[in-house]
């Protein structure tokens, strides 16, 4: 087996005088197709953000992609990182100003540099491979249109389609479906599955429907510690349901305990 | 009241409570009536003697304003002496029109210190703002560094600065525009720090987390999101100018201002008249310009 894509040891993440993220050992394979589920405020988005050097640990080895991550590494090989690093992020990570077709150009940034960069003068061949994307997410038609007049499902796509001319080792998604409807979050997912085929891919999701989609594996994180790692066949409805009980939701935000047998609060959790 | 409530009023601050409100307001009044009081004391309060016929007066003489004597002046005025001798003879028409010229030659002037001021500020002020806006997180000293600059150029009045600067450069417009660039660069870097921080942060994480440079991030995310308001503030600002280096002549810095302090000088409401009618029209043209292209940029 070759390095792991990503370790993690002993990592606390220290917010606000509390600990939202705790985990002892964390280790992910070049290749596998991760889930990380949980409720919210269990440190699900903390960990995304640890990974991609938005966030920095408060103790612990966040090792990513052969890096040390961390106040000693050098800006340039954070974005060495990041240039191998692809984002879907929760909510709409898009220029609003810029075209769809610039949006994707994004992606390309790491190759391109110097004035073409500045003055989005893009190489033809990058302008062609942005087109191509988004064809292949079906927004060809949109190209022009500004990112702050697209829907919702379009610009989740627009953000895939500059995953798929950024062209990273590692993907990461942070609840890609939020916000959308069932039909648009479906397609979504197929369509991100379709750009992590040859990445690490790790989403964040909450529907347990898009979970054979998008991993072979499950991580539950639950007040910020690792409730269950187990491949996707070992994980039922019993250990999402635990994951997800009101109880557990209520103890991390401080609130007295209410019972509410039978909830099921996995399904269309806003946010 | 609920003790929760009252506790998340106390946590609020003091200013949030209606007692506190009533305490502020209070105290204006207070600085109101001191500064009314001190001043009746000392004797400051007086309108002069004959403020009704003075103003009635001058009135009268703003109501004509001089211009319509470029048209419909005596061609043959004369200026007579006591015993009855023909000191000169004038042409009020020629005279009028000669200063309507004038006039012009001074709007156009008043108009390049304007719009060479403006640019001059908005371009001193771009590298500061960046430094200045707090979501960009510039290094700490440099940010207090450009904030104090921009405090002091936006607390120095422009006429100061050309005062100043006509000592530096001599007379003319030269003085005007760096007066003018000095000082709307407070008011240019403020706003543009402003733009700045109300930027979408996402899309800069967007574009940050492709890997891309400061540079990269600043043109692709920054800018494009920014570039709208900027546009519209420097229309503004440059409105502003507009307004103010009509007044700069005053100084010697060129321009209307000159023609405003010799009307002033002489009494000669009249040719004031004709100057604010110009300075007027100026800025009110200018004024829906520039809101077009605002409508039309946003």
């Amino acid at each position: 087996m070759s390095a792991p894509a990503i370790v993690l040891r002993a990592v606390v993440c220290v917010a606000g005088g509390r600990a939202v993220l705790e985990i002892e050992d964390l280790a992910i394979a070049p290749g596998e197709r991760i889930a990380i589920v949980g409720h919210n405020g269990a440190g699900k988005s903390t960990l995304l953000r640890l990974l991609s050097g938005f966030s920095v640990a408060t103790h612990g080895r966040v090792e990513v992609l052969g890096r040390v991550l961390g106040a000693a590494l050098p800006a340039a090989e954070l974005r060495a990182l990041r240039r191998e690093t692809g984002q879907v992020l929760q909510g709409l990570h898009l220029v609003s100003r810029l075209s769809a077709l610039d949006n994707v150009l994004i992606g390309c940034l790491g190759r391109v540099g110097g004035w073409r960069s500045w003055a989005r003068c893009y190489p033809e061949q990058e302008r062609a491979a942005a087109a191509a994307a988004l064809q292949a997410v079906g927004l060809l038609a949109r190209a022009q249109s500004r990112a702050d007049t697209l829907s919702g499902g379009e610009r989740q796509k627009v953000a895939i389609a500059r995953l798929l001319v950024q062209q990273p080792r590692l993907i990461l998604a942070d609840e890609p479906t939020a916000a959308l409807d069932p039909a648009a979050a479906q397609e979504v997912c197929q369509l991100l599955a379709r750009a992590g085929r040859t990445a690490t891919l790790i989403s964040v999701l909450h529907n347990p429907a898009q979970l054979p989609l998008l991993a072979e594996r499950v991580i539950g994180l639950r007040e910020g510690k690792i409730a269950f790692d187990l491949p996707l066949a070992a994980v039922g409805e019993q250990a999402l349901g635990d994951l997800y009980r009101p109880a557990a939701r209520m103890r991390a935000s401080g609130c007295p305990a209410i019972s509410r047998p039978g909830t099921r609060v996995l399904r269309g959790s806003p946010r | 009241m609920h003790p929760a409530l009252a506790a998340a009023e106390r946590r609020a601050g003091p200013l949030r409570s209606r007692l506190g409100f009533l305490a502020l307001a209070l105290a204006y009044g207070l600085l109101v009536a001191a500064c009314l009081g001190s001043l009746g004391r000392e004797g400051e309060l007086s309108l002069g003697r004959t403020p009704l016929a003075n103003l009635l007066k001058t009135a009268t003489e703003f109501a004509r304003p001089s211009f319509v004597d470029a048209w419909w002046g005596n061609p043959q005025l004369e200026y007579v002496s006591d015993d009855g001798t023909v000191l000169r003879v004038e042409d009020r028409r020629e005279v009028e029109r000669h200063y309507l010229a004038g006039l012009a030659e001074a709007s156009w002037t008043t108009i390049r210190i304007a719009t060479l001021g403006s640019l001059l500020g908005a371009l001193l002020a771009l590298p500061l703002a960046v430094l200045v806006a707090r979501n960009l997180a510039a290094p700490r000293a440099l940010a207090w560094l450009a904030k104090g600059v921009l405090d002091v150029a936006r607390s120095i009045h422009t006429l100061v600065f050309g005062l100043v600067l006509v000592g530096i450069v001599g007379l003319g417009p030269t003085a005007g525009i760096l007066a003018i660039g000095l000082h709307s660069l407070g008011s240019y870097g403020k706003l543009f720090a402003e733009a700045i921080e109300t930027l979408d942060m996402a899309a800069v994480d967007a574009v940050r987390s492709v890997g891309a440079g400061p540079a990269q991030v600043f043109f692709n995310a920054i800018w494009p999101a920014v570039l709208p308001q900027f546009v519209s503030s420097h229309l503004y600002i440059w409105e502003f100018n507009i307004r103010d280096s009509t007044i700069l002549g005053i100084i010697g810095a060129g321009g209307l201002g000159l023609l405003i302090s010799e009307a002033t000088a002489l009494f000669q409401w009249g040719r004031l008249a004709t100057v604010l009618i110009v300075v007027i029209a100026l800025v009110a043209s200018f004024d829906a310009m520039s809101r077009c292209i605002r409508k039309a940029l946003l």
